[in-house]
């Protein structure tokens, strides 16, 4: 993206918003995979979604302090607290009969508003301050214009994610697994692989995507009130865009939002409020899968 | 039976949820009482919990100073101070004031964050003729027999700096804010008063640009038609997380050198710790600074710094104020200071001598005719802080 460079005139200005959207794409792409695979996989629709990122989010403003050390420090709690949280929704699922959306909406959503009222009571109404590595602190020149040092390795960090989650799900038997779970469920349980277990797993492994986005992505959409909200939004529109069916489906969907929300505002900054929307629903109107197809066309 | 269902229903069921999740309403209707004796009953209503959380405990903790440092008295009478949360809206607001004015009975009422708050809850004082002296939030009303601000009118702080941008910017100013009715007005408040005198903005169309509220979250693409246009200063408004956002992506963008102008609530109370070195340097308007020059104002920092950490806020300020205006007005009020003497005795004060300096109540708006100050957001010892670098207008109809 970098490599784009310096075009004429008329691209300049709308540089560093098409690379913010690559940023912030790929940031919604951690945090929504993670409902993705909980909807497209283990048919769970988690409303808590955005709560997992918001503990990612304040444990990075609680533990970072301006050094390498916290960062890995940080990752690591809040991916583990967010995993953890993730098999606490799967236990308290586990009455909910799966496909029943209803109960888990009500359920899921329940745990959301007490999950962000605790974090409030032990956090503070105030949105925390994050501190990076003071070396990403700063920023760079790219093409000739300032950029956030922060967000420019984020891509490259949110990328190797990205190519990490799809060699897991291609390449594993774990991966393997969950594939087999969602082309035929029946098959899977009579080779003698729970399906509570997979959902367990899911879940599990929905929150540590969801933890991780949080505290790398803290910097970017940081913790506060609103903030599992936002993402909870953010992820449910890349449901509706990019489909259940593939991880291409999902990144396509999440870097399509990011310059929708970055260049798309640079571009016609007076459609901001409605352009995601309007995006949304000519794709539904368009083509009701979404972007790309079903899970397997991964 | 599968575990799947159709992906149209799934994509339905979030497209649903998205819709919801986007939207949210507010209303309000309803009524107010009174009570005496050697003590009286005053209701404080301030958000406790919510969005707004931060503020209403500043404003609880400023009239509750006030009491703490004079003997829990206002005007000779001992108070029993009732306190209400205003939660989120007037759809909470409104039946918390309904039950302190109808229920306790309380002779006045003060606090409240949220303007639409004040909207839902004026109909309710006026049934029950209790005078309110607001101490934030302050909508556009067309009755204020009962109705009495400390706080601002929310176009005044653009409307106090005008002139000072128009003096000390070479060139043209880009006017930006958030999307709603108080965007709107502290915007307006500004670009009107800019353009009156020979000011140009730099916004494409020659209009205050406006971002969605609160979905924005990312501030960079506007940043890139900032610096597209050339702008040779930036004037904004944000508060809470927006502000945070506004300020910290600021500091590392394309436009980081272009000189930030802001009403004070952009750098003012937690938003400021949260923003930490992004946001020095930034210029703000405000009715108040922590490190004013006068007594009332040394004696007030130094009691709230005695049980606070940190400096006091505007907000802290005017619920402080408000808190005063109550102890002269009940005062004044006489042996029986029902609420209809209470409210009569507010209209009459003249002069309030306060930390932020000498005011008065502007007998059509009923809310401050006071002066303005230009902040710097500079070291102070270890912390950063607001520091008055200037006298800015005075402003109040």
């Amino acid at each position: 993206m970098i490599a784009v460079a310096a075009g004429t005139n008329r691209i300049d200005p709308y540089l560093i918003p098409a690379l913010d959207g690559v940023a912030y794409g790929l940031l919604v792409f951690v945090a929504a995979s993670g409902l993705v695979f909980c909807f497209g996989v283990a048919n769970i629709l988690n409303l808590a979604h955005g709560l997992l990122y918001a503990i990612g989010g304040y444990t990075a403003a609680a533990l970072l302090d301006g050094g390498w050390v916290s960062l890995a420090l940080a990752l690591a709690v809040g991916v583990l607290a967010a995993a953890a949280t993730g098999v606490l929704l799967a236990g308290l699922l586990t009455p909910v009969a799966t496909g029943n959306h209803l109960s888990q909406a009500l359920l899921t959503f329940g745990v959301a508003l007490a999950g962000g009222s605790l974090l409030v009571a032990g956090f503070g109404p105030d949105n925390p301050q994050v501190q990076v590595p003071a070396a990403l602190e700063g920023s760079v020149m790219v093409a000739g214009h300032r950029y956030a040092a922060y967000r420019l390795v984020f891509i490259v960090v949110a990328a190797v994610l990205a190519a990490a989650l799809y060699l897991v799900v291609r390449r594993t038997r774990a991966g393997m697994l969950v594939r087999a779970a969602v082309d035929d469920p029946e098959m899977v349980a009579c080779l003698g692989v729970s399906p509570a277990r997979i959902r367990a797993g899911v879940l599990a492994a929905a929150g540590a995507l969801a933890g991780a986005a949080g505290v790398l992505g803290a910097p970017i959409i940081g913790p506060g009130t609103g903030t599992a909200d936002t993402v909870l939004l953010l992820s449910l529109v890349v449901v509706v865009l990019g489909g259940l069916g593939s991880m291409a489906g999902t990144l396509l969907a999440a870097l399509a939002i990011g310059e929708i929300q970055t260049l798309g505002v640079a571009l016609l900054p007076s459609a901001a409020p409605f352009l995601l929307f309007a995006a949304m629903a000519a794709v539904l109107a368009v083509r009701a899968r979404g972007l790309a197809g079903r899970w397997r066309a991964a | 039976m599968p575990l799947t269902t159709p992906w149209r229903s799934r994509a339905l069921t979030a497209a649903l949820l998205a819709a919801v999740l986007t939207t949210s309403t507010a209303c309000g209707d309803d009524a107010p009482g009174t009570g005496a004796g050697g003590s009286i009953k005053i209701g404080l209503l301030a958000s406790l919990s919510g969005t707004y959380q931060a503020v209403g405990t500043e404003i609880r903790d400023g009239f509750q100073l006030y009491l703490d440092t004079h003997d829990g008295k206002l005007g000779g009478r001992q108070v029993d101070l009732i306190v209400a949360d205003e939660g989120n809206g007037a759809q909470t607001a409104v039946p918390a004031a309904t039950k302190l004015l109808k229920q306790d009975r309380v002779s006045a009422l003060t606090g409240i964050v949220g303007g639409g708050s004040v909207a839902g809850v004026t109909p309710v004082l006026n049934e029950t003729k209790v005078p309110l002296v607001g101490s934030n939030g302050r909508p556009e009303l067309k009755d204020v027999s009962r109705v009495w601000h400390t706080s601002y009118l929310s176009d005044e702080p653009g409307e106090a700096i005008a002139q000072h941008v128009r003096d000390n910017v070479k060139g043209s100013v880009y006017a930006i804010g958030p999307d709603y009715q108080g965007g709107w007005d502290e915007l307006r408040g500004f670009t009107d008063a800019f353009g009156k005198i020979g000011g140009k903005l730099a916004n494409a169309d020659g209009k205050t640009t406006f971002t969605p509220f609160p979905a924005t979250t990312n501030f960079l693409p506007y940043f890139a038609r900032i610096k597209a246009s050339g702008a040779a200063a930036v004037y904004t408004f944000y508060a809470g997380s927006a502000a945070v956002d506004f300020v910290k992506q600021y500091a590392q963008s394309e436009i980081k050198d272009v000189p930030l102008y802001a009403a004070g609530f952009l750098t003012e109370g937690g938003v400021l710790n949260a923003q930490g070195e992004a946001a020095r340097d930034i210029y703000s308007v405000l009715n108040y600074s922590p490190d004013l020059d006068n007594a009332e104002n040394r004696a007030f920092v130094a009691a709230w710094k005695a049980k606070h950490d940190g400096s006091p806020t505007t907000y802290a300020l005017a619920s402080y104020d408000a808190a005063a205006v109550l102890d002269r007005a009940i005062g004044a009020a006489g042996s029986n200071p029902t609420p209809e003497a209470i409210n009569t005795a507010i209209g009459q004060l003249g002069q309030i001598a306060s930390p932020r300096g000498t005011w008065q109540f502007s007998t059509t708006t009923h809310s401050p005719v006071q002066k303005w100050y230009l902040r710097q957001v500079r070291q102070d010892g270890r912390a950063l802080s607001n520091t008055v670098v200037g006298d800015l207008a005075t402003v109040g109809r």
